[in-house]
């Protein structure tokens, strides 16, 4: 039943932005400008700074695709739920959801299922433009990068619920979104290595799940990392997300109930 | 307060009186600050779920459908909503939008729809789940006085004679309170000033009294009344197609 709850869920969105086609094409069309962007910067840059990404195969361009591909999903976790919220709320909808049988935690969290869905539509693209361009991912461990993939969507989510939770009661100035939104391409690794940053920075890195994310993702997708090569970074990321993700279910469940009694769900 | 099964209950009482609020409360959508309250027998505090597997909600406000999306999209999704899945959920839906009227609006976006078409798409949604109680929200206020007198011959023929389903609806309109209710209560300041059915409350006042006397005369103030047209439900059922409800035929639902 909860797939095909979740499959009510990501119809309804798919054809609410279907009903918009002219936006849809235009966002997956000028995303082709951004990769190519990277690709000439990449060529200025050439190997200069290939002592730093000797780690991660030693081309800036493999390096900062899988950067700006997989940070899709950060960007989409931190404002996919809390704007899910805000959408409905202005919509009206959220009232007429809730009234269903059908748990508050479940309508936030399937109603941005269609964001994952398409990040991933957007990220595959990424990849596949990459390869035209002569990425080389012939040596991936696509299961590695599955799991990591998985896993990253997880701790990913719990912020967005978080901040999602943040909404619901101050409406506006969430501050888990701004301090991920303006932090993690500094700190997380999505356009240099960490290597780069002196160390008491890297060690603020290191509290990032973005990092150890797109340092798996590089590892598995461009070097072909073994599952067991991959387990620093894949037992990190089940950490955060065994902390994060009951930590991120308990604090919705108060805010939905803070709301509730305050009588405030629907006022944006 | 209590209300009885299959009864048709009245909240009546100025805008900010509270009715939205304590319909919101018992639909589970606001937790109540002091007090118990249980619908269908069903705690809204601790059993809440339960509540809502119970009943249906009308709102009137407009915007609570998906614009972009067609009527029976609308449903088939809610319907989704209440655990109605495939072909069940088709099933219901085309039942639905029979029953409403909007059988052949049903493949057109719901922002095209008039404001009587959306609030017989609400109604209909309301019925979804074929709750044993049915709470309606000024259902009439944003109709027009022909199309409200339509909404209230079908709540009072389809939905409470057919389907002998409990209702508690609110409103400010007397004549829509003395025209549906079984039994009516006066809210005025988060206050419930007197209950019972529209004629105990006019004779206790006297011979000739109004529901507007019974409550000027409990809260100190004036409720203004709308004007009705004369309408009659015979006449809008045989005008079915030119827009109204119709479609009230048993469906062993």
């Amino acid at each position: 039943m909860i797939f095909k709850k979740a499959f009510a869920f990501i119809k309804r969105s798919y054809m609410l932005q279907m009903s918009y086609k002219l936006e849809s094409i235009l966002r997956l069309f000028f995303m082709l400008f951004n990769i190519l962007t990277y690709y000439f910067v990449a060529k200025l840059v050439g190997t200069a700074g290939a002592k730093y990404l000797e780690p991660y195969g030693g081309d800036y361009f493999s390096f900062v695709l899988i950067g700006i591909a997989f940070s899709t999903y950060l960007m989409v976790s931190l404002r996919g739920f809390s704007e899910t919220i805000r959408d409905e709320q202005m919509m009206g909808t959220l009232e007429a959801m809730l009234v269903t049988p059908t748990d508050t935690a479940t309508v936030i969290t399937f109603s941005s299922l269609w964001s994952f869905i398409f990040a991933s539509i957007r990220v595959l693209l990424y990849l596949l433009v990459g390869i035209l361009l002569g990425v080389n991912m012939t040596n991936a461990n696509l299961l590695g990068a599955l799991i990591i993939l998985i896993l990253t969507i997880l701790s990913f989510s719990s912020l967005g619920i978080l901040a999602a939770s943040f909404i619901m009661i101050f409406k506006r100035g969430d501050p888990i979104n701004m301090m991920f939104m303006s932090t993690s391409e500094l700190f997380g690794g999505v356009f240099f290595p960490i290597e780069v940053l002196p160390w008491w920075l890297q060690s603020i890195s290191h509290l990032f799940p973005m990092t150890y994310s797109l340092s798996g993702m590089r590892h598995a997708l461009l070097q072909g990392y073994s599952l067991h090569e991959l387990l620093p970074e894949i037992s990190t990321l089940v950490i955060f997300s065994l902390i994060l993700l009951p930590l991120s279910l308990f604090i919705i469940r108060f805010a939905v109930k803070r709301v509730k009694e305050e009588g405030t769900l629907v006022q944006y | 307060m209590q209300v009885r099964e299959g009864e048709v209950f009245g909240l009546l009482g100025p805008n900010g009186a509270g009715k939205t609020t304590l319909i919101k409360i018992l639909c589970t959508l606001i937790f109540p600050s002091a007090g118990t309250a249980r619908v269908n027998g069903y705690d809204v505090l601790k059993e809440s779920k339960k509540v809502r597997e119970s009943i249906g909600y009308v709102t009137t406000d407009e915007r609570s459908f998906y614009w972009r999306l067609t009527g029976r999209q609308n449903l088939e999704f809610f319907a989704n909503l209440h655990n109605y899945y495939s072909s069940r959920a088709r099933e219901r839906v085309f039942e639905l939008l029979e029953i409403v009227n909007l059988e052949n609006r049903a493949d057109d976006p719901f922002l095209s729809y008039s404001a009587g078409m959306k609030q017989r798409l609400a109604i209909a949604r309301g019925l979804i789940n074929d709750p044993r109680v049915l709470f309606m929200d000024e259902p009439t206020r944003s109709l027009d006085p022909k199309a409200a007198q339509s909404a209230r011959d079908f709540i009072s023929s389809y939905i409470v004679r057919e389907q002998e389903k409990t209702i508690f609806l609110s409103t400010h309109n007397l004549s829509e309170a003395e025209q549906l209710c079984n039994r009516i209560a006066i809210l005025d300041e988060g206050k419930i000033k007197i209950a019972g059915s529209p004629q105990e409350l006019k004779s206790g006042l006297g011979n000739g009294s109004t529901l507007s006397d019974v409550f000027s005369s409990y809260s100190g103030r004036k409720l203004e009344e709308e004007i009705l047209p004369k309408s009659s439900f015979m006449k809008e059922r045989r005008q079915r197609h030119a827009g109204g409800f119709g479609g009230m035929r048993r469906r062993g639902m």
